[in-house]
């Protein structure tokens, strides 16, 4: 009797399990590695688009003008109320703001938030954790490529120049997504290929346990009538029927067992 | 039609093809038993039924019922 771990089923099954998982393994780091990086360029494009839409319903000859001490006018009270509006349109944005240049740094122009959070910016601000997108933003709409972290959290922002009347960009509109709304969508990507790999193991092993029973079953019979033969059990047929390799052993096993039984016929006549 | 020496080793072929080196022994003990003492090497067209009806018979005590029924039947086509 062959000891399970010498056993030829345990090291297919050893083999095959190994296999997959080596396969299952380097097609999850590979797809779930691309397919982060793909919705986080997604997600750029998205915060691109809509901070570009945003910037064209700031009016720029207003925003130019505003300064500290503004809060409670009419231009700041009217743009905060258009980003609040549009803030709270798309579950996607959590903050809203504008921004402009002050000598080297950035400085907040209005912040959707102003009046209604605790935390939100007053106008003049200066924000010290600009990044290259954000000053790069007055120029053309972008995204940043990372998250940034700051008092109000880590985020993913978009930017878009808004420009006054005569074409000059006078400010930047700052669009930003919570960093956790970002990773809850590539987990949920995460679990559905996690889910889609984990199916797909059982499939192949339902179908490989299948295909090594088949197998290991045929192995065995011949096994058994070659254990016979040798006790001195003449009454053996070979029933093994296969089109590979195990069905060539069952033939050639076959005709030495008939061969074998002739010989035998003719001395016991 | 198969040339009587031909014919044998044909038959011969096909069988060991399924009983394997014992073959010759066996296909002589059906003629010289069972057909009147007719050597297997002078097999010939006629004794052929005779043959495929003695090898059904024994091959099923050597080999399945069912090799043994395709082995008849590959004798049978040669007649």
């Amino acid at each position: 009797m062959v000891s399970w771990h010498t056993s030829i089923t345990t090291k297919l099954t050893a083999g095959f399990i190994i296999l997959i998982l080596i396969i299952a393994g380097m097609s999850v780091l590979y797809t779930l590695g691309s397919t982060k990086a793909a919705l986080k360029e997604t997600t750029r494009d998205e915060l691109t688009a809509l901070a570009s839409m945003a910037a064209t319903q700031v009016n720029g000859d207003i925003l130019k003008n505003i300064k500290p001490g503004d809060e409670n006018t009419l231009d700041f009270l009217t743009i905060r109320d258009q980003l609040y509006e549009m803030e709270k349109s798309s579950p996607e944005i959590l903050y809203m703001y504008t921004m402009r240049k002050e000598g080297d740094g950035i400085s907040f122009i209005v912040d959707a938030s102003y009046g209604i959070d605790d935390d939100a910016a007053p106008i003049g601000e200066v924000y010290e954790f600009f990044t290259d997108e954000m000053i790069s933003g007055f120029q053309i709409s972008n995204a940043d490529a990372e998250y940034t972290t700051d008092q109000w959290g880590t985020v993913m922002s978009g930017y878009a120049p808004i420009y006054d009347s005569t074409g000059e960009a006078v400010g930047i509109i700052g669009v930003d997504m919570s960093a956790d709304r970002i990773i809850e969508r590539q987990d949920f990507i995460g679990n559905t290929i996690y889910l889609i790999i984990f199916i797909g193991i059982l499939i192949t092993g339902l179908i490989i346990g299948f295909f090594s029973r088949t197998m290991i079953r045929d192995i065995k019979s011949l096994n058994d009538s070659a254990a016979r033969i040798s006790a001195g059990d003449m009454n053996v047929m070979v029933t093994v029927e296969r089109n590979d390799e195990i069905g060539e052993l069952a033939e050639s096993f076959s005709r030495m067992v008939s061969s074998l039984k002739i010989m035998m016929m003719d001395e016991d006549a | 039609m198969i040339e009587i020496t031909a014919l044998s080793e044909t038959i011969l072929a096909e069988s060991i093809k399924v009983l394997g080196p014992a073959a010759k022994r066996f296909l002589d003990r059906q003629t010289v038993h069972h057909m009147g003492g007719l050597a297997f090497d002078d097999l010939r067209a006629e004794h052929i039924p005779d043959l495929v009806k003695w090898v059904g018979i024994s091959a099923q005590l050597i080999i399945d019922k069912k090799k043994a029924e395709e082995l008849v039947k590959k004798i049978s086509d040669l007649a």
